[in-house]
């Protein structure tokens, strides 16, 4: 194993970590508001000050900054062609979140593909 | 209802989006490269090195793309399906490895493309499963 492969495999974790708190809160937030789709300006403005207005979002918001900044720490260290593609896990966080927090029920298509990205990122790190 | 029909408009998004995307990675991946050489090893080494990462334009200029491609989904996911849209839009898979060796000299091994490969399928498969679970709470 090269050098250092596991330190930036660590931190891809932990921005991929960042990125799925981030996404939970928001997906929670947008949750609770109980949106309908709607094509009417107001309610879709309203939507969107009422989401903005819920603390969730800004902790969802601080998540994704420190997902930006740890991601700019691997980009120093790691290959963009690695990097890009190892990020892929925060697939297999966003499956499990769902999964666990969310409560959602996904079809086994879904965990097939969630292997088969577990598969590509221990080949691309071994390549 | 299932919005599937992907017109030469939104076909032309998609591709934009694919390449807006590439894009990103190769703006963010320079702004990392700013501070030539430095190597982060602690809390304090990484605050130098974001001060320098975040004065870089190229960061600003990949987070105005991140705005720009939202506004392109935005506007993609109101015409098709999330279903029908990621994979398409799942090109970036290919173009970004492929900007790595062209404009910043990466090497890819035969076995690393493999591996792009079974990620590539396998973001697929998921979006493609998020159509499965609408059909079922028809």
């Amino acid at each position: 194993m090269k050098q250092g492969l596991l330190v930036v495999l660590s931190l891809i974790a932990l921005t991929s970590l960042c990125d799925t708190v981030s996404q939970i809160f928001l997906k929670s937030g947008i949750d609770f508001l109980n949106f309908k789709p709607t094509l009417n300006i107001r309610k879709i403005f309203k939507f969107i000050f009422q989401l903005i207005s819920m603390p969730r979002l800004w902790l969802g918001f601080i998540f994704s900054l420190l997902s930006l900044c740890v991601w700019l720490v691997v980009l120093s260290k790691a290959d963009l062609n690695f990097a890009f593609s190892a990020d892929s896990m925060h697939y297999i966080f966003i499956a499990m979140a769902s999964k666990i927090i969310l409560k959602e029920r996904f079809s086994s298509m879904r965990w097939w593909g969630t292997g088969l990205i577990v598969i590509g990122i221990v080949i691309v790190s071994l390549g | 209802m299932f919005k599937k029909k992907v017109t030469v408009k939104i076909l032309l998004l998609l591709i934009a989006s694919d390449i807006l995307e590439t894009t990103i990675h190769f703006l963010f991946k320079k702004s990392a490269l700013a501070e030539g050489g430095f190597s982060v090893v602690d809390l304090a080494s990484a605050g130098v090195f974001l001060k320098a990462a975040f004065s870089s334009p190229f960061l600003w200029a990949g987070l105005v793309t991140v705005v720009v491609i939202f506004i392109i989904w935005s506007l993609v996911l109101s015409k098709i399906d999330l279903s029908v849209a990621v994979p398409i839009a799942s090109f970036s898979y290919i173009l970004v490895p492929l900007v790595s060796i062209i404009f910043l000299h990466e090497q890819i091994t035969v076995l690393r493309w493999l591996g792009v490969f079974f990620v590539l399928a396998g973001v697929i498969l998921v979006s493609l499963s998020s159509k499965e679970k609408m059909e079922q709470a028809k």
